[in-house]
């Protein structure tokens, strides 16, 4: 719990700190505003040509892209040590000097750096869903939001351990490793629409590998009426904790990796 | 001349040396072009367009194989142009904008070859509906090669604006990040320029990010006539000449009130 306070406290420093440059922070904010609703609007004029997509509505559809915006860039925000700054930390030899400290290299990694620009990506994404569940029709009970608070928080987990990959890899091999980027960024743009439209090996990879299917589509149809592959309701609930699972197989990974560490010595 | 064509040849040469990185990116790249046709397959089986999906296909890997031609900025010249060592290079006899134009040219040409070769060999091997078709015909291969010929020299010529107007306000991530998406959005690698509403792609056809890509592509899988190369070859034309001059004029007037950073 100790940690997860200082996890908590970190992040409102690193925000705090980021905003003492208001203009920096507005103009860089407005590239990404842009950039996402580029995204967005590819996702809106798919939907304008070809109106659905299999069972999937158009508000279905922007809904799952909203979901997966929302989830990936919590975690490029809130998780920024592990998604972005690891692969220099190894470089310079900054981690080095987290060892010699009393918490854990996890602890300081996760806690090391922030990302605000995202803040307004993710913002997109809700509206993005909000819009989706609208047009969708879709009806708001408890445990439907409860299911998707449980979608964001297992999605952000599931997302960060298929980035501590790329930072084991980068531990072995100093310089960052773009293979692993299909699983992440290639995930992030796949799964913006829901995984049973694809082939089945992508969809394998997308429900076993990378669980983005398990965390975020079965719960999303969920939440739209249109159980995923037919699955009965408790799974929805269920499947999310795949998202747990892969984090901690991927922390116990990272946690072993870290004992094969040698510094750049730089 | 023969300055420029051996900064070409320096710079052809450099770029060969990152094979392994080449290797890891191309491996994306195809990841990509898979998901992306899955995705349009699955679109046209609920409703079919008036293009075949064949055609979605070849666009999709077209321009995966060329992507490297669209975003590739000279790292090199920007962190010069943060540090002040940019100095340097004007003290060279040499016209500055012909010097990083050939750079650029170089980079992009070789750039995408290194990715275009490898994987459209993948994309011809891929099964029927997934993998690349043959062009429409011979003369349209022909003139589709020429049409990435100008898409190149155009493209160079917007990257030197681009960098031009970096030399004005140093830190220019933000403009930049605008300024690539606009380019990946209209020249049709998030979304193939051909899926765009009908009344839009009359306007957006003839703006200069579709003469990059979008232009070849159409030629290749014949979209666009034979007939109707001619004038597809003459407004890329247009294009190049009118941003090559208006590069010109930002370099020169930047060259006459140049601020060096120092450091």
């Amino acid at each position: 719990m100790d940690t997860v306070k200082l996890y908590l406290r970190s992040m409102k420093m690193l925000l705090r700190c980021q905003m003492q440059y208001p203009v920096s922070f507005l103009l860089q904010s407005l590239a990404q505003l842009v950039m996402t609703g580029g995204e967005m609007m590819a996702v809106l004029l798919v939907i304008d040509r070809f109106e659905a997509l299999n069972q999937w509505t158009g508000g279905d559809l922007l809904f799952f892209f909203g979901l997966m915006n929302v989830v990936f860039y919590i975690t490029e925000c809130f998780a920024r040590g592990v998604t972005g700054a690891f692969p220099s930390l190894v470089r310079t030899g900054r981690l080095d000097g987290f060892l010699v400290r009393p918490r854990g290299v996890f602890t300081q990694v996760i806690c090391y750096a922030a990302d605000p620009r995202r803040l307004i990506c993710i913002g997109i994404g809700a509206l993005a869903m909000a819009l989706g569940s609208i047009q969708s029709q879709v009806i708001w009970t408890l445990p439907k939001v409860l299911l998707l608070l449980e979608a964001i928080f297992f999605g952000y987990f599931q997302i960060t351990g298929l980035f501590l990959i790329e930072a084991i890899f980068c531990m072995f091999s100093v310089k960052s490793v773009e293979v692993v980027n299909a699983l992440t960024y290639g995930g992030r743009s796949c799964c913006q629409y829901p995984v049973d439209i694809y082939p089945r090996p992508l969809q394998m990879l997308f429900t076993v590998v990378a669980p983005f299917g398990l965390t975020m589509h079965v719960p999303g149809a969920y939440i739209l009426g249109k159980p995923l592959y037919g699955w009965p309701a408790w799974s929805a609930f269920l499947c999310p904790l795949a998202g747990g699972v892969i984090f901690l197989i991927m922390y116990l990974f990272f946690r072993r990796a870290m004992r094969y560490y040698r510094s750049t010595g730089s | 001349m023969n300055a420029y064509a051996s900064t070409f040849r320096m710079r052809w040469k450099m770029e060969t040396q990152y094979r392994g990185a080449a290797f890891g990116g191309l491996f994306c790249q195809l990841f990509f072009g898979l998901f992306l046709i899955a995705l349009y397959r699955a679109l046209y089986a609920g409703k079919p367009q008036s293009m075949p999906v064949s055609a979605i296909v070849t666009y999709v890997w077209l321009q995966q194989a060329f992507f490297r031609m669209l975003l590739s900025d000279d790292e090199d010249l920007l962190s010069k142009i943060q540090t002040g060592s940019i100095a340097y290079d004007l003290c060279r006899p040499l016209n500055l904008y012909g010097y990083y134009y050939m750079r650029s040219m170089a980079q992009k040409a070789l750039g995408s070859i290194m990715r275009s070769v490898p994987m459209i060999l993948v994309a011809v091997l891929l099964p029927g509906g997934w993998g690349l078709a043959a062009p429409a015909s011979v003369p349209a291969l022909l003139c589709a090669l020429a049409a990435v010929f100008l898409g190149l020299l155009c493209v160079c010529a917007m990257t030197n604006i681009t960098m031009g107007l970096t030399m004005r306000t140093l830190d220019s991530r933000g403009v930049r990040a605008m300024l690539n998406l606009l380019m990946m959005t209209f020249s049709g690698n998030i979304l193939p320029l051909t899926l765009f509403p009908d009344s839009w792609q009359r306007v957006i056809t003839l703006l200069p990010y579709a003469q990059l890509l979008d232009a070849p592509i159409r030629l290749y899988t014949g979209e666009w006539a034979l007939s109707q190369a001619p004038s597809v070859l003459i407004t890329q034309m247009i294009w190049t000449l009118l941003l090559t001059f208006l590069g010109l004029i930002i370099w020169k007037q930047n060259q006459k009130r140049i601020i060096v950073q120092g450091g």
